[in-house]
């Protein structure tokens, strides 16, 4: 009878609180999203299920090493590679391997609106200061605004390990809901006309230029932010392997197995990190509104920065300044959503090869944002 | 109403003159580094057209350095790729005499009459 009552006792159901269930509720809305409306399926099923098994109740520190925050634990050992840091890179190195500057190249003024949306991190920044959250946690915040999860999750797993869980979800979150969060802001900052923009057609970029674009991009920004070596480098190592066509084996291996596995045990890692006990905090709520609205502000920085560029420009040369918001990264969710609007505008207008240009450019822009954030906040 | 803006304890005090510096050169700094690489890869074409056109220029004069200016765009580009592609699927130089005849029962081996038997078998019921 003892025997029984202690296997109650082990059991979830003994364990289980209402903020167990929240979390339970929240991972399979993340699993119904991706399968249902294929938002982000192949981060929100690896979250959501990871969710799940993080919040599934049990009695922790009972020495069977269950737990992500137990140590000796399997998730424990896998969320290591959260925790120091290493799947951001990788899944770098597999972005830079998939990735195609050649828009970026052919137009390099566009580069100025991936700058410009990183406004969004450091107001962002400075809203986190006026909550109370101390600098490195502010900084971990902010980084939401780049909209780019790996490097959200390795600013914070640097700056404030506490939090990564709830910043990640926070980033994957509207990453997945940006056909919601940027259409509204787009079509508020835009008249109808700017919206119809049609820009000229992006000339051919050579083999030479898209070699050297690796290398000569991961010099400059790497001698300015030495802090975003291990993200820039192994997405510049990425699309070496990928433009000097001399090594296909290893471009397929970084763009298919490695991306793929490091997805897989991120995604899991990160939403089992999210266990109700840990979660459900005040700071978290104030993660998630801060979230939003570093990812308003960013968009909105992108757009209102083409608006200004093209008081410079002749009339031939103008930019659609829905491109603009292109760049929060969000590779390439955020070029899909400025193809849609710009439809919406003109069923004959194309912006999508355009608005590739300013999303790798944010994807440089917020590991830049993130390196000089470490190297400015890290003791 | 309540938004949720009011419902959050923000404290505009809280931010210093040391966070705004903070935020200010950050955002330069990652605004020059982007500005650098626009800066160098505008230049870059220039680079190469020039050093195209003195190398066109000693092979065929000034009418063919000219050439060195024309930008192709993308989508010449695009439509000259595909033609290509579609130019050379055609090809059948190199076709296979053998069109249709393929082998397709399998060497007799003690190690495989059971299955040789049920492979055959299924053929005959079809």
């Amino acid at each position: 009878m003892e025997g029984i009552v202690r296997f109650f006792e082990n059991s979830g159901f003994a364990n289980a609180t209402p903020g167990h269930f929240l979390m339970i509720l929240v991972g399979l809305i993340f699993i119904f999203l991706a399968i249902r409306y294929e938002y982000k399926p192949l981060l929100l099923v690896p979250i959501g299920f990871g969710i799940l098994i993080g919040n599934t109740p049990f009695v922790e520190h009972t020495g069977l090493h269950l737990g992500i925050y137990e140590d000796g634990s399997v998730m424990n050992y896998l969320y290591m590679g959260v925790l120091k840091g290493i799947f951001p890179p990788l899944i770098f190195l597999g972005i830079g391997a998939m990735t195609d500057f050649s828009p970026l190249i052919s137009n390099p003024k566009l580069i100025l609106l991936g700058a410009a949306a990183q406004i969004g991190i450091f107001l962002t920044y400075l809203g986190a200061i006026s909550l109370g959250f101390t600098n490195p946690e502010s900084a971990s915040i902010g980084i939401i605004g780049g909209a780019d999860g790996p490097t959200a999750i390795f600013l914070s797993s640097k700056l404030a390990p506490h939090l990564i869980g709830s910043i990640a979800i926070a980033a994957y979150s509207y990453m997945a809901l940006l056909p919601v969060i940027q259409p509204p802001i787009m079509r508020l900052l835009t008249t109808k006309q700017e919206r119809r923009i049609k820009m000229k057609p992006p000339r051919s970029v050579s083999k030479l230029e898209k070699t050297l674009f690796p290398v000569v991009a991961l010099l400059l920004t790497g001698f300015i932010a030495p802090g975003s070596l291990p993200l820039l480098g192994m997405l510049f190592l990425g699309n070496l392997l990928k433009e000097s066509m001399v090594t296909k084996r290893l471009a397929d291996t970084a763009k298919n197995t490695i991306i793929d596995i490091v997805t897989i045990i991120l995604g899991v890692t990160i939403g089992a990190s999210t266990q109700a006990t840990t979660f459900l905090t005040r700071e978290s709520i104030f993660i998630f509104v801060l979230g939003a609205t570093a990812f308003m502000i960013s968009t909105a920085g992108g757009v209102l920065f083409a608006k200004i560029m093209n008081f410079f420009l002749s009339p031939e040369n103008k930019i659609n300044p829905l491109i603009g918001a292109a760049g929060v990264s969000a590779v390439p969710d955020s070029a899909l959503v400025v193809q849609i609007e710009g439809l919406k505008a003109d069923p004959d207008n194309h912006l999508i090869m355009h608005a590739m240009a300013p999303n790798v450019a944010g994807v440089i822009g917020s590991a830049v944002a993130a390196g000089i954030m470490m190297s400015l906040l890290l003791k | 109403m309540t938004t949720v803006v009011q419902l959050l304890p923000i404290d505009l005090s809280a931010i210093g003159k040391l966070h705004l510096t903070f935020a200010v050169i950050g955002y330069s700094i990652v605004f020059v580094s982007l500005f650098l690489l626009y800066l160098v890869f505008s230049l870059l074409p220039m680079l190469f057209t020039r050093n195209l056109r003195r190398k066109f220029k000693k092979e065929g004069g000034e009418e063919k350095a000219a050439l060195a200016d024309n930008k192709v765009p993308g989508e010449v580009s695009a439509a000259i790729a595909t033609a290509i592609s579609l130019y050379l699927e055609e090809l059948h130089d190199q076709e296979s005499a053998i069109l249709t005849i393929k082998k397709v029962g399998k060497s007799y081996s003690p190690w495989n009459s059971k299955i040789y038997n049920v492979i055959n078998f299924n053929r005959f019921q079809r």
